[in-house]
């Protein structure tokens, strides 16, 4: 079946008695490649598509750099016009979106094995993030991920001496590292939890810091959205979660109230707290400041899972006009499969990207690197992707979890309250895309 | 040529002299209908139907989104009025502060005192600052646990530490106040290049009758100073019915939407929840909401300048 497909394939590609399914040999094509990486992650692109051109001599890809958000806003028109580029990187926030809306085609299961794409190279969760209804659409290129930095100065101090990787062991690691401003450890009498001097994690206010809520409810179980995407998240494991991060602050006084991402960073570089965590994209910064710190997965806050919030960047190929030739088809995913090699994979770490596969993980290159603290469960990280209405579920949720954490609501209230608006919104949305 | 031809003559040529002025305005015209009436009737086609550009189907709706704007049951009604109502509230209370901070900058440098190119310079530089920078720059200041307003509250006073940025209402301060700071320069000049046009004999006559100070303002420099002040006023009325980016950078809109400005959210509506059609019809509401204010202020303007004459 799938080899009558691939002959089919070949021979509309007219191509004839070939058996090298990994290169392309058809006529010379060149193809248009739109991405987004436009900061200190171009010029490794640019060196990693000028290394493509120059082994590919029959495919000549010309690549555009532009912002996310104007590519957002371009592509609908692009491919209602039928003049779409033949490869967009598309990122996990909008993925789902494009897709639902018909702007990118699947990757049939005889293409990927055509082109030698195997989803097996990938950690799974991070291929999935472009899976749509049963079909792959996309194939992931870049990820970014939250993680949990730690000041291995501070722990020492107050006699942490193992990174927590278990609730019990962080909520003690962390009260271990509180301290109030007159030498007061957190449950002594007379303990301030409103002036800290050192403390034990950051929990913060804006969309960042909802991503450890995120984790926290993956983590039991818990999901955004049930199976017919509806917002979900003030399930009784979601719930369970929030608060108990909540209560890090309310009950515990082991993270400070009302702080927000600046103002925690600030404290994690100069020493006052134990446990940062926040995206990985921190991690040059403290390189930078020759911190003594190390980075590790988001210790395990719910009784199901290892799980974390992950960001990433997929290449797609998006809807064509009618008689779009198919031999830049074949050339489009003969890069894709080129891009997303192991060697290539591991130039593009040099962006600040994490690997997207294990053989790139294990790569000699990571020893003893900070980074490298997280990669045993690189597997165990998830995208806010899968379903079309992004911003109708991500805004409430982000703004549930500051209710919640500021203590303005109960956690229950803040969650069925973010629940309920998301959801008035996706009933609005589906119609627009039915 | 033929615009100096004096009126008498052949009809011929009145003919030719009446096409000039529409060539003149041919240029105009076109990029006015390709850059502003289609996209406005565009826009008002698109809030019309339920529209996406990739969609197969763009069903006609009639004033559905229009509808739902005015249904207490569905959040575009909930965000969208409390976003009009923020953006009003922000509009009522910084324009008097612009315009009176302004006014006293402007008499304070206006005066020879020491430094007063300095000063100048001090107070209309920010402008110079985009958005985004402004933004951080109050975003840190105020910040709860790291801001200097809040170091000084604690260090200097002795005082609670307050969290600006998650409070509501609390929230419009840094807002504010990094707007005075970011647009006073150019009220400041407008009001200094006016009080350069007021003839100086006018105030030296007003000492001869004995006039102090604040006679001389209120009766020679304030009604002096009506057409420039009717001016600033007008503009920076628009200008804060514009809020954006103050609030997206220092608050994001937060807590709890507190401070999130018309415009904000029908971007969000538009670019984070795709949907083109309700966020059309939201901007064509903004808009007429705008439009009722500018002709209630061309009238007063009308009436100003009747009263002057």
């Amino acid at each position: 079946m799938k080899t009558a497909k691939l002959t089919v394939l070949l021979l509309a590609a007219g191509l004839v008695g070939t058996t090298a399914a990994q290169s392309y040999k058809g006529p010379k094509v060149a193809l248009t490649y739109l991405h987004g990486f436009t900061g200190a992650d171009r010029p490794v692109m640019e060196k990693l598509i000028a290394q493509f051109n120059a082994t590919h001599p029959n495919i000549q890809v010309k690549a555009q750099a532009q912002p996310w958000g104007t590519t957002w806003q371009q592509l609908p028109s692009l491919v209602a016009s039928g003049r779409a580029p033949d490869v967009v990187v598309i990122n996990e926030d909008q993925i789902t979106n494009f897709i639902a809306r018909g702007a990118v085609s699947p990757l049939t299961d005889a293409e990927l094995k055509a082109s030698g794409i195997s989803k097996a190279r990938f950690y799974g969760p991070l291929f999935k993030t472009a899976d749509y209804e049963g079909k792959s659409y996309g194939v992931p290129i870049s990820s970014v991920a939250y993680v949990m930095f730690y000041n291995k100065e501070l722990m020492k101090k107050a006699g942490v001496t193992k990174v927590p990787t278990t609730r019990a062991e962080f909520l003690a690691a962390a009260q271990a590292c509180t301290t109030d401003k007159s030498g007061k450890k957190a449950g002594q009498a007379g303990f301030d939890p409103k002036n800290l001097d050192t403390w034990g994690v950051s929990l913060y206010n804006n969309w960042v810091g909802a991503r450890m809520a995120y984790a926290a409810i993956l983590q039991n179980g818990g999901s955004l959205v049930d199976k017919q995407l509806n917002a979900n998240f003030n399930s009784p494991q979601a719930v369970e979660a929030v608060q108990f991060l909540v209560d890090l602050v309310q009950k515990h006084g082991v993270a400070r109230p009302n702080s927000t991402e600046e103002a925690e960073l600030a404290a994690f570089s100069q020493g006052k707290v134990c446990f940062f965590p926040s995206g990985q994209w921190y991690l040059d910064r403290f390189e930078q400041q020759k911190m003594d710190f190390g980075v590790a997965f988001v210790p395990r806050i719910g009784s199901k899972q290892d799980a974390a919030w992950g960001g990433s960047s997929h290449l797609t190929l998006p809807k064509q006009r009618a008689g779009y030739d198919a031999n830049k088809r074949l050339a489009a995913l003969e890069f894709v499969n080129w891009m997303t090699q192991p060697a290539q994979n591991l130039s593009w770490t040099e962006a600040g990207s994490l690997p997207v596969m294990p053989a790139v993980a294990r790569d000699k290159k990571f020893e003893g690197r900070p980074i490298s603290g997280v990669f045993a469960k690189l597997s165990g990280i998830y995208a806010t992707s899968g379903f079309p209405w992004g911003g109708q579920v991500l805004g409430p949720f982000d703004n549930a979890w500051a209710n919640a954490y500021s203590g303005k609501m109960s956690v229950k209230q803040a969650l069925d309250g973010g629940v309920s608006e998301a959801n008035k919104q996706i009933e609005q949305a589906r119609k627009t895309f039915q | 040529m033929s615009l100096s031809v004096p009126r008498p003559a052949a009809p011929r040529a009145r003919g030719r002299q009446s096409l000039v002025p529409y060539l003149y305005l041919l240029p105009f015209m076109l990029l006015f209908l390709v850059f502003v009436v289609y996209p406005v009737g565009y826009g008002f086609f698109v809030s019309l139907h339920r529209w996406d550009l990739l969609a197969e189907t763009r069903p006609f709706v009639g004033l559905e989104y229009y509808r739902n704007l005015f249904d207490a049951s569905t959040p575009q009604s909930q965000f969208f009025w409390n976003a009009m109502k923020n953006t009003a509230f922000f509009t009522v209370v910084s324009v008097p502060l612009l315009v009176a901070t302004a006014l006293g900058l402007a008499l304070l440098l206006y005066r020879p005192i020491a430094g007063r190119a300095f000063f100048r310079a001090v107070f209309f530089l920010p402008g110079v600052l985009t958005v985004s920078v402004m933004g951080i720059l109050w975003r840190w200041m105020f910040d709860n646990q790291i801001g200097l307003v809040n170091a000084v509250r604690t260090d200097l006073l002795g005082l609670q530490p307050v969290p600006y940025l998650s409070s509501e209402g609390l929230a419009w301060i840094p807002v504010i106040v990094g707007t005075l700071w970011w647009t006073i320069g150019f009220n400041m000049t407008l009001y200094l290049a006016a009080l350069g046009n007021i003839s100086q004999s006018l105030y030296e006559a007003a000492e001869i009758d004995g006039a102090t100070a604040w006679p001389k303002f209120r009766f020679i420099t304030w009604p002096l100073l009506g057409p420039v002040t009717l001016f600033v006023f007008v503009t920076t009325v628009l200008a804060s019915f514009q809020l954006f980016g103050q609030t997206l950078v220092i608050t994001s809109g937060g807590p709890n939407r507190t401070t999130q400005s018309a415009i904000q959210y029908i971007t969000e509506e538009a670019f984070s929840n795709n949907q083109f059609s309700s966020a059309s019809a939201m901007a064509f509401m903004f808009g007429l909401a705008m439009l009722i204010f500018t002709f209630l202020q061309f009238r007063i303007m009308a009436r100003d300048a009747r009263g002057e004459s």
